[in-house]
């Protein structure tokens, strides 16, 4: 089997005395959806956090693209390529949703002075077009606050996207939206990885949509991995009915 | 068919009209030494002019990068000390020979950075209130040490810097300190460098997350508000022509940085110069009026804007837009898709 893109070896953290993750193993493989699934509480979003460093992790290592990237800081790990969405959505609700985007350049060849000049066209153009896919194109000039849960989703979605990245986790990214738009998320989730080799971690409570996505699936619960396996196989696991399901 | 018509690449992204005016304003101000005005209104223009550079280069640590510094006054009391020294303890107490004025100035704003870059270090980890009493309490202690530091400082006795006394010279360095603080505002807002500067400011860790290196933003807004405001200090102690740690440090010198950045508006451009000249303005007018209880006027008035006027007055002309915008150009819809 070839190289992980990302891994996470023997995870482990903990908040005061809560175990939130218990040497928890986790390999993502370029082009691949990975669905990430359990209970509340069972540390779907510490595991995210620990990917992408917003926490450190107490044990383990983490390795994208071969390189150990555990004492990385966040904003590195992101110019590598990896962008996330965050289960509690981090949109700058004072600035305009087409500032939003413009935050959210790409890194790669900036040089230090371009900083000091205005956004480019290119960065401009790109934004738009994002906009125009996630349908909030219209809102590009009023304030991120003003826009309701749903149309934030899809800004940070939209903002996510900005930079090209080749893997994305995207926490529970699709609560929220409607589901005419769920369809066409799952489309182009789809259509990026068939013609651009992109690489998706997700989290989601919609079953149907990690079912109807993910190659593989990892059931979390009460801080460890319960299950591994294909869509299929997960439904089918007594465990992760019993655990997950409550069946 | 795109519903949008893209940017094409002979439009400008950033309206410039605002500087122009901005500079037209600095033009006309400096014609006014012409007009044969009495020291005293030199004076004044004088003071409102570092008020006005003073509240610009606070604005861009707390009001963009949101890091409320409340004790920002250090790097004004380290430029006014670096000039002060430099000028009277040269070969006495440090060796290197007695400067002018203009050799020591640069010094000023030279040392309250690296200053800023040290202190930074440490301080810039922190966040919230716990950033703004550390800073409030590296002010009260630089007053401290200056105080103690007796040999090079003076102590309490202060310093006496040789006088030139001539204000028109003062008033134009002062209009070129205010022209330069509040047109790198201008720049540094229009630039994705300013962008980065109010991402940092809404949500720290989202700006990680989308590949800002926040600790380098931030410490560089630190350090050049740091660099301006001690060149503020220098070019002060030269035209009082004597510093002591109490009238360097002067806590409510402190507060109207402060109080004028956030009367103007918090993190926009032309708030603090607009809040600082109000302020100065209601300042004169308390202080005339209730002597023994302008500080006390000055502070309701804070508590006012801070509950009823949360975008200052910026946020209140500005009312119904947003008052954070880098004004980029606003493209609009250039034709609906027909279907």
């Amino acid at each position: 089997m070839s190289t992980p893109i990302l891994e996470g070896r023997k995870l482990t953290k903990t908040y005061g005395g809560v175990l939130a993750l218990y040497r928890v193993n986790l390999s993502l493989y370029a082009g691949e959806i990975l669905g990430l699934i359990g209970p509340n509480g069972s540390g779907k979003t510490t595991l995210f956090n620990a990917l992408s460093r917003v926490v450190p992790v107490d044990e383990g290592h983490i390795f994208f693209r071969g390189q150990d990237v555990t004492d990385m800081r966040p904003y590195q790990i992101a110019r590598m390529g990896l962008a996330r969405t965050f289960q509690v959505i981090r949109v700058y609700r004072k600035m305009t949703v087409l500032e939003n985007m413009l935050i959210s350049r790409p890194w790669r060849d900036v040089r230090p002075w371009d900083l000091l000049k205005p956004s480019r066209h290119d960065i401009h153009r790109r934004a738009w077009e994002l906009l125009e896919f996630f349908q909030i194109a219209h809102l590009a000039h009023m304030p991120a606050g003003a826009l309701s849960g749903g149309q934030r989703r899809l800004l940070e979605l939209a903002m996510a996207s900005m930079p090209d990245p080749d893997v994305f986790l995207l926490d529970e990214a699709m609560s929220g939206i409607n589901p005419t738009l769920v369809e066409q998320i799952k489309e182009r989730i789809m259509e990026m990885r068939e013609q651009h080799g992109k690489t998706f971690l997700l989290v989601e409570h919609n079953i149907q949509f990690i079912a109807d996505l993910c190659d593989r699936v990892v059931v979390l619960h009460q801080g460890q991995v319960l299950a591994e396996g294909t869509p299929a196989e997960i439904m089918d696991n007594d465990d992760v009915i019993e655990a997950y399901l409550g069946v | 068919m795109s519903r949008f018509t893209p940017p094409s690449a002979s439009e400008n992204p950033v309206r410039r009209y605002d500087i122009w005016l901005w500079v037209i304003l600095v033009l006309l101000a400096a014609l006014y030494p012409f007009t044969q005005p009495t020291t005293a209104r030199l004076l004044i223009a004088i003071q409102m002019f570092m008020l006005i550079t003073l509240a610009s280069n606070w604005n861009l640590i707390g009001g963009m990068t949101g890091y409320v510094d409340f004790g920002h006054l250090t790097f004004f009391g380290i430029g006014a000390y670096t000039v002060g020294i430099l000028m009277t303890r040269s070969g006495e107490v440090i060796f290197a020979p007695q400067l002018s004025f203009w050799q020591a100035w640069p010094f000023s704003g030279l040392t309250a950075m690296l200053f800023a870059l040290t202190l930074g270090a440490a301080t810039l980890r922190l966040k919230g209130p716990y950033f703004s009493i550390a800073m409030l309490a590296t002010l009260l202690a630089m007053r401290e040490i200056v105080r103690l530091f007796t040999p090079l400082t003076g102590g309490g006795g202060g310093l006496d810097l040789p006088p030139e006394l001539n204000r028109i010279q003062e008033y134009y360095i002062a209009l070129g300190l205010m022209a330069l603080s509040v047109g790198l505002m201008w720049w540094i807002r229009n630039s994705e460098f300013g962008l980065s500067l109010l991402a940092i400011r809404e949500d720290e860790i989202g700006a990680e997350m989308r590949g800002i290196n926040t600790t380098l933003h931030k410490t560089t807004a630190f350090a050049l508000s740091a660099f301006l405001t001690g060149l503020v200090g220098g070019f002060w102690a030269w035209q009082n022509t004597y510093i002591d740690p109490d009238v360097v440090f002067f806590e409510p010198r402190n507060l109207e940085m402060i109080m004028a950045a956030v009367l103007g508006g918090l993190g926009t451009v032309w708030g603090p110069p607009l809040g600082a000249a109000v302020l100065y303005w209601l300042r004169e007018f308390f202080w005339n009026r209730f002597l023994f209880a302008h500080l006390l006027g000055l502070g309701l008035m804070l508590i006012f804007v801070v509950l009823f006027l949360p975008g200052g007055l910026v946020g209140l002309l500005q009312k119904g837009r947003v008052t954070s915008v880098l004004d980029l150009w606003r493209l609009q819809p250039a034709h609906e898709e027909e279907t």
